[in-house]
């Protein structure tokens, strides 16, 4: 029995290697770092600019925030993109001078910090209450929502890929015959993408982290990775087993994974309220991933016993599904 | 002719493939539904306060100057201010004036607002005198909005990238890729045969979410379709790229997804992040989507004047892909044959 599961192992990994899986996955790897540390930790949105036009030079002490213009079409020309400030002195008293950024109330935001930046005597400091600074919270945030992508999307591919594969290549039904337990197939499969969607895990957060700081988180994003894998690996399964043009279907998956995904990462990463995405049974996958990354581990037993029972009855389904299957091909 | 009959008689037949086509058309008509509002509150400061803590008077001024949530307690008001998928600033009363708090990994933009509230708080009085002249924005569309119209559109585009490759490495897998290089066929009327129906498809997809997504004036309806049909043709370009560098199913899908980032996310970045005058700006018009992301914003917001640039950067780039897309066919079919 185990060294038929061994043999299992054996002829998946071998498979795997051939289908260039792992290349392809450490390309994703480098990709994705990447683009996280060359691109997205720089970033930033700036404080409003301020102009001033001040030819007779009645303000005094100004910050050094401020950057002085020389002429009044120079102001208007500085201050005309909806997001920097002018302020015109030249009458004496500041007026200021904006093009609306359409949101009323930030448009008063800008106003009054523009005016504030003229009386720079006593600037004010607020307390600062949080850990992370915000390259940190970048890393954290950019490197969950591709690691969720990957396993969402790519994880269900590469197991479905690769067992479309072996039904073509007449696997499945050789595997009728022989005297196999249908769950060994399903496990052995299981067990590698699950290995390799940690390892990519691990590397990714670790990579993109620090290693300090990936470390410590690196239990409980393991934990949701685990989850997540064997997750989206099942239903990857059971789509190849039972969808006869599989090919065409890993096209539009794609697009789905952009589709589905996107709202979630919307609502998870920007705060905006949707009271319907608590229905969205991604959302909380996500969440839980997300929370991992900050070291949280805000999900409760219900999330867990859910996600254990979800995984039991897809294995038992794709098991049902698997061995229809053999009955049919042989 | 005859051999695109043959194609369209083999897409017939895939569901799944049509579904792909008319999936951004039905995304369009989902983001026509959402309402503004919900995206509107993105963009203002968020402030959140205690509970019977601040005066009225401190909330009402608060709330002329952004979002204000009330908190019960200390401890979810330290929740909502260190929530990393926010941007809220803590505010709560401190003797006369008020103080902040922040989390620290604010934007700069917030960081700065949050550190100078309560000065902006003590002179409010004086700000109130001032004369503001605030000039209304040119284009008054939710750009949230129409960044999700045109991410959409883009991706209508990019179906028939994925098409083409997908149909390619089919036929690789299946042996006609081989069948097909002792036919009496030319390269040439492969290539039009391969890229006609993704050409197609994603022209019919794309300006069907333009015609459910965008407001179209009658000045705007060419270059509108030029964007799209210049555009489409560079995506079913890239399409038959893929398809011939990829040997399988996976590595066709690891291909399409690399694209499919680099596709969508620079120009956005781009487009967020670079100010339009910029080298980096015009660097951006080397990876084909740019132009079409800037044309479509620019034609969003009603201007057309830029839309000139954007439409001879994306013929230079349909020209370019297609001389080397034959360059390499014409490297290889040597090879082939040597």
């Amino acid at each position: 029995m185990r060294r038929d599961f061994l043999s299992l192992l054996k002829k998946d990994f071998k498979l795997m290697l051939s289908s260039k899986f792992l290349l392809l996955a450490l390309g994703s790897l480098i990709l994705y770092s990447c683009y996280i540390n060359f691109i997205y930790v720089g970033i930033e949105q700036d404080i409003y600019p301020v102009f001033l036009y001040d030819p007779l030079h009645t303000q005094g002490a100004v910050s050094s925030e401020i950057t002085e213009v020389e002429s009044l079409q120079e102001l208007k020309k500085e201050s005309g993109d909806g997001y920097a400030v002018g302020i015109d002195a030249s009458s004496g008293t500041p007026e200021i001078i904006m093009v609306s950024s359409s949101i009323h109330s930030t448009d008063r935001c800008r106003a009054a910090y523009a005016l504030s930046l003229l009386s720079p005597a006593n600037p004010t400091t607020a307390e600062v209450i949080g850990t992370d600074n915000k390259e940190m919270k970048s890393r954290r945030e950019i490197t969950c929502e591709f690691l969720f992508f990957e396993l969402a999307a790519v994880g269900f591919l590469g197991l479905a890929s690769m067992l479309f594969k072996e039904k073509q290549m007449g696997i499945i039904r050789v595997h009728g015959v022989l005297p196999v337990s249908k769950s060994a197939f399903i496990l052995s499969k299981l067990c590698l993408f699950l290995l390799s969607d940690l390892v990519f895990s691990a590397l990714l957060t670790v990579i993109n982290l620090g290693v300090s700081e990936g470390l410590a988180v690196l239990p409980y994003v393991l934990l949701q990775a685990g989850i997540l894998s064997l997750l989206m690996a099942l239903v990857g399964f059971f789509c190849a087993v039972l969808l006869p043009n599989f090919k065409q279907f890993s096209l539009l998956y794609l697009v789905l994974a952009v589709f589905i995904t996107t709202p979630v990462f919307l609502a998870g990463q920007t705060g905006i309220a949707w009271e319907w995405i608590k229905y969205h049974p991604v959302y909380h996958l996500f969440m839980a991933m997300k929370n991992a990354y900050w070291g949280v581990s805000s999900a409760n037993g219900i999330y867990y016993t859910i996600c254990g029972l979800t995984i039991v009855l897809l294995f038992l389904l794709v098991r049902r599904v698997l061995i229809r299957e053999m009955a049919k091909e042989g | 002719m005859k051999g695109l009959r043959y194609q369209l008689k083999n897409i017939r037949r895939d569901k799944m493939c049509i579904l792909s086509f008319l999936l951004p058309i039905l995304v369009g008509l989902a983001i026509n539904l959402l309402s503004g509002v919900s995206f509107s509150s993105l963009g203002e400061t968020a402030f959140c306060i205690l509970e019977n803590d601040l005066s009225d008077s401190t909330v009402e001024w608060l709330q002329t100057n952004g979002s204000v949530t009330i908190l019960p307690d200390m401890a979810s008001l330290k929740n909502a201010v260190n929530d990393p998928a926010t941007q809220a600033i803590g505010v709560m009363q401190d003797g006369n004036g008020i103080k902040t708090l922040l989390s620290g990994d604010e934007l700069q933009v917030n960081k700065v607002i949050g550190n100078t509230l309560p000065q902006i708080y003590a002179e409010r009085e004086m700000a109130a005198l001032s004369k503001v002249t605030i000039t209304p924005n040119a284009d008054n569309s939710d750009a949230l909005k129409s960044l999700l119209i045109v991410i959409t559109m883009v991706t209508a585009m990019f179906m028939g990238c994925t098409f083409n490759a997908m149909s390619i490495i089919g036929e690789k897998e299946d042996g006609i890729a081989i069948i097909n290089e002792v036919l009496p066929m030319t390269k040439k009327e492969y290539i039009v045969q391969k890229i006609t129906l993704g050409f197609v498809g994603s022209v019919l997809s794309t300006l069907l979410t333009a015609l459910v997504c965008m407001k179209i004036t009658i000045s705007q309806a060419l270059p509108l379709l030029l964007l799209i049909v210049l555009s489409a043709f560079v995506a079913a370009l890239v399409g038959l790229f893929i398809g011939r560098f990829s040997n399988g199913l996976m590595v066709g899908i690891v291909y399409i997804k690399i694209v499919m980032i680099l596709f969508l996310a620079p120009p956005i970045l781009f487009y967020l992040l670079i100010p339009a005058d910029s080298i980096l700006h015009a660097l951006s018009y080397l990876l084909p989507p740019s132009a079409t992301f800037y044309g479509l914003m620019d034609l969003l917001s009603g201007a057309t004047q830029g839309i000139g640039i954007n439409l001879v950067a994306l013929s230079a780039h349909c020209l370019v892909w297609l001389l080397l897309f034959f360059v390499v066919e014409h490297g290889k079919h040597k090879k082939v044959f040597a």
